[in-house]
């Protein structure tokens, strides 16, 4: 009996000594608010990403132990889960839900000198407006997205052209920078709407927008449904004009809701399918789930391999370490054009390269092929 | 013209659904008082019901609408029996059934965002996508009738009535209550069901859909007013049309236009705070 009792005592231990052996990453994303359908498969990519490594032996001779928390995209209760993640040891924190969450977070840790990234946020602000030396975005900013969307209309000659956004945070925070990409480049915006969330038609909208007879129309909205609609009510009054979109189009929901109504969609997309990293992540990701992933379960899977690799680098789940590492890194992941890295040169934060994004095209309701790429 | 023409339709199409709304809140309230703000989610319940029979399982769209309808008369009664009739009958404060259905709201929604995907999920249209506007109004109409008919020329709808002007006299003089609170909760959350299967076709089935029609649907009967099943239409249409005009043709930028309707509404609750339809006495 003490034999037996001693043993268990023993294995106890052990597992308890294989516990704090691990090197916890926090993770925030959003299970129930409105970020969910974006927030859902980039965590899947990221827990697959986190099995994968620990699968080949973790980190340092150490696994990952993801510590994940539900902000709902809430900027209010988002503050307290960094520092509760913090408070449970977690070496880095990876932010999955919407901008200004993410925004809110960085305020527990710049003061707490933890390192934490977003994989996915597209705000321009997220690097701008704190000095915080241990925050960094990989995801495509809006800059980005309508720097190489305009890139491709350039060889469309549009003189004049319509806006359309919603009313969400994000919507508006793309539209803005839609609108000053467009105006940079000397193309007239000559009708500008806003669809609010809950609107259960986009008619209005779509008959100032044919009033103003544009060349194209711009779609910075990141609203699921009511970007819907605005697709409905131009096929239902059978305007022509081309519709280029903002990265939300990328999101392969649209082939199921917008069926019949997205051929020759243009959209700009961080994910290339022929790219062998990404023919390499589906073969994984499928064979692991018995699911096929699509470019959100990227974004994931960069970020914690990101993560994981700065963390090597480091030589040690230092925090200090860990962000220099992080901040001389240069990487090449599944998201982006070919043959794009991540980096952060002269200090910068954001790390998605600005050549690094595609255009493709909706053919008949499926995404099709990439028509362009980069900025140039 | 052509432009007022189509955003007539449009408003017209938005505002029945408005309307279904508003009416699954009245015929509630009318004989109970309470005001119950999971009717959203009663509508997003019916848009899933859509995806289900409609776009998964591929049921002719008559029969998979009276099915939807049907499971949100059970859905409706059991609400009742669940969250209001216990507490109606250990004599709760009014307050107290109310609060127990904001907590069915999340109840219904979180049931609904564990059990499918995040994505919205599309639900197709009964008829056309040029005609669905007008199947919504078609169908909205003979709601409407029908719920006209019943109050006006039916005994167990005057039996709703007496209940609505005063609870203890109908109950003196026969009235079972219960039932009538039963059978309130089942026709409101038909209606709000149906209103989640005409609109779904347009915005998709989505566990989020619920709240922003909760409010243009109170809007909508604050406008027409808690006294008559026909303000509930009323009020939607006024609403709808509100919202679109004020979109589509007042000289201000886009994103105001948001505000105008619920500017209308509360200068409409200064000016005639009982609504435009008031009860008959």
């Amino acid at each position: 009996m003490r034999t037996l009792l001693t043993a268990m005592a023993l294995a106890l231990f052990a597992a308890g000594a294989q516990a704090q052996e691990t090197i916890k990453i926090g993770v925030i994303t959003d299970r129930v608010g409105v970020s969910k359908p974006y927030s859902e498969p980039a965590t899947e990519g990221l827990i697959f990403g986190a099995n994968e490594i620990n699968r080949q032996g973790g980190v340092l001779g150490r696994k990952i132990e993801l510590l994940v928390e539900d902000d709902q995209s809430r900027p209010d209760i988002s503050a307290a889960l960094a520092r509760k993640l913090i408070d449970q040891g977690a070496v880095f924190i990876i932010s999955m839900s919407l901008t200004p969450a993410t925004q809110q977070q960085q305020t527990v840790t710049m003061e707490a000198k933890t390192p934490q990234m977003t994989p996915m946020n597209s705000g321009d602000t997220l690097t701008t407006q704190l000095p915080n030396p241990y925050f960094w975005q990989t995801g495509p900013l809006g800059s980005i997205q309508i720097a190489t969307l305009l890139a491709h209309a350039r060889t469309k000659s549009l003189k004049k052209v319509a806006l359309i956004s919603d009313n969400s945070d994000l919507g508006q925070l793309l539209a803005r920078f839609f609108r000053a990409g467009l105006e940079k480049s000397g193309i007239q915006v000559v009708a500008e709407e806003v669809m609010p969330r809950g609107a259960t038609t986009a008619e209005p909208q779509m008959q100032k927008i044919r009033a103003a007879k544009p060349d194209a129309m711009f779609m910075a909205g990141v609203l699921t449904a009511e970007n819907v609609l605005i697709l409905k009510a131009y096929r239902q009054y059978g305007l022509k004009f081309p519709i280029h979109s903002s990265y939300n189009l990328s999101v392969p929901v649209y082939m199921t809701v917008a069926k019949g109504l997205i051929n020759g969609v243009t959209f700009v997309d961080a994910y290339d399918p022929e790219k062998p990293e990404v023919k390499a992540f589906e073969s994984a990701y499928r064979n692991a789930t018995g699911k096929a992933p699509f470019n959100l379960h990227g974004y994931g899977y960069d970020g914690i391999t990101m993560v994981a690799e700065a963390i090597r680098r480091a030589g040690a789940p230092d925090k200090e370490k860990i962000r220099a590492a992080m901040q001389s890194l240069s990487f090449a992941g599944v998201m982006g054009a070919k043959g794009m890295k991540y980096s952060f040169p002269e200090g910068k934060r954001a790390g998605y390269d600005p050549n690094g994004m595609v255009v493709r095209v909706y053919e008949g309701d499926k995404q099709g092929r990439v028509v362009y790429a980069g900025q140039k | 013209m052509r432009d007022f023409l189509e955003l007539a339709v449009s408003a017209a199409a938005s505002g029945c659904v408005y309307g279904l709304v508003a009416l699954a809140y009245l015929l509630m309230i009318r004989p109970t008082g309470i005001i119950n703000f999971a009717v959203g989610e009663w509508a997003m319940l019916g848009a899933f019901g859509g995806f289900l029979l409609l776009t998964r399982f591929e049921w002719p769209y008559p029969l998979g609408m009276a099915a939807v309808v049907a499971a949100m008369l059970a859905v409706g009664w059991a609400t009742e029996r669940v969250a209001v009739r216990p507490l109606v009958e250990r004599g709760a404060p009014p307050l107290a059934p109310i609060l127990a259905l904001l907590g069915m709201l999340v109840v219904f929604r979180e049931i609904v965002s564990l059990s499918f995907p995040p994505d919205p999920h599309p639900v197709p249209y009964a008829l056309e996508i040029q005609h669905q506007s007008f199947f919504i109004i078609a169908v909205t109409l003979a709601v409407f009738v029908a719920a006209w008919l019943f109050f006006e020329r039916t005994i167990t709808g005057r039996s709703f009535e007496a209940v609505a002007l005063h609870r203890r006299a109908a109950a003196l003089m026969g009235i079972n209550l219960s039932r009538v609170t039963a059978l309130s909760f089942a026709g409101g959350a038909g209606a709000a069901g149906l209103a989640g299967l005409l609109v779904s076709p347009n915005i998709s089935a989505h566990y989020l859909m619920g709240v922003p029609l909760a409010i243009q649907g109170f809007t909508a009967l604050v406008i027409g007013g808690v006294g008559r099943v026909e303000g509930a239409l009323l009020g939607g249409l006024l609403l709808a049309f509100a919202e679109q005009l004020t979109a589509r043709y007042a000289p201000i930028p886009s994103g105001y236009t948001q505000g105008v309707p619920l500017l209308f509404l509360m200068i409409f609750l200064l000016l005639r705070p009982t609504g435009l339809l008031r009860a008959r006495s």
